[in-house]
């Protein structure tokens, strides 16, 4: 502790370099920050485990094919098949595309079973309403907040999928365990059905609930075998798959991100080690003045690691602290068009990580002219005055 | 003054290497130098006098011979040996005072205590003292640029004898100084060397400094070329 004050007055010698140092490092942080934890929410989304005991089943084909929804009555009839639903991704633009939001034709229901831990709590006379009204809609709550509608307000969606607008009338509003699955709006399948002529009898996907997750991968092979020779084959995988799947439309933002991450550390240790082997190499002679008043080199050589952590940590620390502030805007602006985001946050991992790369960033970037400077000879130390 | 040797050397060498070129700096120097004795080493450029200085300092190691120093024979002792021992014995005073600039006066003259297990309240005491030695009680808090040339060697006398070392080793302390400030350190080291009983060994160029010490020692291409007693 007495070589603190030490460490602490050599930091702060050169006050702009230290700062303006330490903002480079807080920017770079911030976005590995962000980054890391837009992977990390990206990938808990396709690794949804409440999403683990249901299977969604489509055309072999493509996402795009339709399936006969007379398909549900031999899935209905699977004894580990708890509920099982049709689902048909809508695509309807609410005034404008800036309105994104997912919105589903789905049949009405079994909507509450099937996705029982998204829809949790609901008024059951409002549901009742829902199935009631052939126009009307079951909405997330944060959805619902955020365009100030309340039950009874009547909703146009324009499909940019079908010939179709549907004018939907608000009749039950949920609650979801995850804020991501509150902006969701599912109406009337049937109002699909009377409106686009060649979507009668057909819907894109099937959501199957089983029983118990251990019995996922025997029926999505019996799925499969049974309709194999059917006019439309089915694919079947988990609905975790499923969602990597449109994940991956994105590209392979797993590799870009990492590649990012790991150009922005490069960036910080390459800033970071000029720094510091420039704030080490002007004082050469001071070092070797305290070594000649019996500084021992493994004292220098902490002292001077113990700067070079410090910057970059306190630049960790800010870097962090602007994840966190950026958090709510990611979740507020990129969430509102890529839903995927409106779980955005930065978690523990993130943190973690970012902590333990600016610990490596200040130890690899200050051991080697730190290393150097303390073994240096003390007498080529003082006589490079 | 005349105490046991405090310094002894027997054939002490040093060489640098240019490659593998040698070139010898210091060659056979047998000497001995008395506990509480004042010795100004003098000689022109490239005698080898600083490396004397540095060597018997214990920040250099010889390339020969044997070199003892208050007690201790430094050619064995390892570099944290070393600086344990320079920590104990040794006080230094350089031409360019080589003061922490980001560091108080009172801070730098604290620098030698802070290896020690000495409290901080010991250690506080021990630093006034030293400072109200050298005259500079009103100054301790202030930084090296708040100082002028002669406070700030004042301060570096200070942070040399705060450990109350039993050797100080002083390369050309008036170097930078004019003469005014030059005259008051040299009274300054006198009264250590006098009073306190420091023994002390300078490098200097100058032959008014030099008069102070009690001996000069010449040098001459490496070797010792005599040793002259002062008469004041």
């Amino acid at each position: 502790m007495k070589y603190l004050r030490l460490v602490l007055r050599s930091f702060l010698r050169s006050k702009r370099r230290t700062v303006l140092t330490i903002l480079s490092i807080t920017v770079s942080v911030a976005l590995i920050a962000i980054l890391q934890s837009i992977l990390a929410t990206l990938n808990a989304f396709a690794n949804n485990p409440d999403a683990s005991n249901r299977i969604v089943v489509r055309h072999k084909v493509s996402i795009t094919n339709l399936l006969p929804t007379r398909y549900a009555d031999w899935l209905r009839q699977q004894p580990e098949v708890e509920s099982v639903m049709g689902l048909q991704w809508f695509q309807g633009v609410y005034i404008d595309r800036s309105n994104f939001f997912p919105n589903f034709a789905s049949e009405a229901e079994f909507v509450n079973t099937v996705f029982k831990e998204e829809i949790v709590e609901y008024s059951d006379a409002q549901f009742r309403e829902f199935l009631r009204d052939r126009n009307g809609a079951l909405v997330g709550k944060n959805l619902a907040d955020k365009y100030g509608w309340k039950l009874g307000d009547v909703v146009s969606l324009k499909s940019e999928l079908f010939p179709i607008t549907v004018r939907l009338t608000i009749r039950c509003i949920f609650r979801s365990k995850r804020p991501a699955d509150e902006l969701a709006l599912h109406f009337n399948y049937k109002l699909l059905e009377e409106g686009v002529s060649y979507m009668k009898g057909r819907v894109g996907t099937f959501f199957v609930r089983v029983h118990r997750a251990d019995d996922v991968p025997k029926l999505i092979e019996r799925i499969d075998r049974h309709f194999h020779d059917a006019v439309e084959p089915t694919y079947s995988e988990t609905e975790n798959a499923f969602q990597l799947e449109f994940l991956k439309m994105m590209g392979n933002y797993s590799a870009i991100i990492q590649m990012i991450t790991g150009a922005v550390l490069v960036a910080i240790l390459i800033v970071t080690a000029n720094t510091m082997a420039m704030a080490i190499r002007e004082r050469t002679t001071e070092i070797s003045v305290l070594r000649a008043i019996g500084f021992r080199t493994s004292q220098i050589l902490a002292m001077l690691m113990g700067e070079g952590i410090l910057l970059s940590v306190l630049g960790g620390a800010g870097g962090l602290a602007i994840a966190w502030l950026l958090a709510g805007a990611v979740r507020g602006y990129v969430g509102t068009f890529l839903p995927y985001l409106q779980n955005f946050h930065i978690d523990a991992g993130t943190m973690s990580l970012c902590f333990h790369a600016t610990l490596a960033v200040g130890t690899l970037s200050t051991f080697i002219p730190a290393y150097r400077a303390a073994r240096r000879p003390i007498v080529d130390g003082l006589r490079s005055l | 003054m005349s105490g046991e040797p405090i310094i002894r050397l027997r054939g002490l060498a040093k060489s640098y290497y240019r490659e593998s070129l040698e070139i010898p700096v210091l060659q056979g120097i047998d000497l001995e130098i008395p506990a509480g004795g004042y010795y100004a080493l003098m000689g022109p450029s490239g005698s080898g006098k600083t490396t004397l200085l540095n060597l018997i300092a214990g920040i250099d190691r010889p390339t020969g011979g044997e070199l003892e120093v208050c007690g201790h024979t430094l050619n064995g002792l390892d570099d944290d040996e070393l600086a344990a021992w320079r920590s104990t014995y040794v006080g230094f005073i350089f031409q360019n005072y080589n003061l922490v600039p980001v560091l108080t006066a009172f801070e730098n003259v604290e620098l030698p205590l802070l290896l020690t297990p000495m409290s901080r309240r010991a250690r506080r005491e021990k630093v006034e003292e030293a400072l109200a030695h050298v005259g500079l009680t009103e100054w301790m808090e202030h930084y090296p640029r708040q100082l002028s040339g002669g406070q700030e060697q004042r301060v570096a006398v200070a942070r040399a004898i705060v450990g109350d070392p039993e050797l100080l080793v002083a390369d050309e302390p008036t170097g930078a100084l004019d003469h005014k400030n030059a005259e008051e350190i040299m009274a300054l080291m006198e009264g250590l060397n006098r009073d306190l009983g420091k023994t002390i060994v300078m490098v200097t160029h100058d032959p008014k400094a030099a008069h102070h010490a009690r001996h000069q020692i010449h040098l001459e291409k490496g070797v010792l070329d005599r040793t002259i007693e002062v008469n004041r």
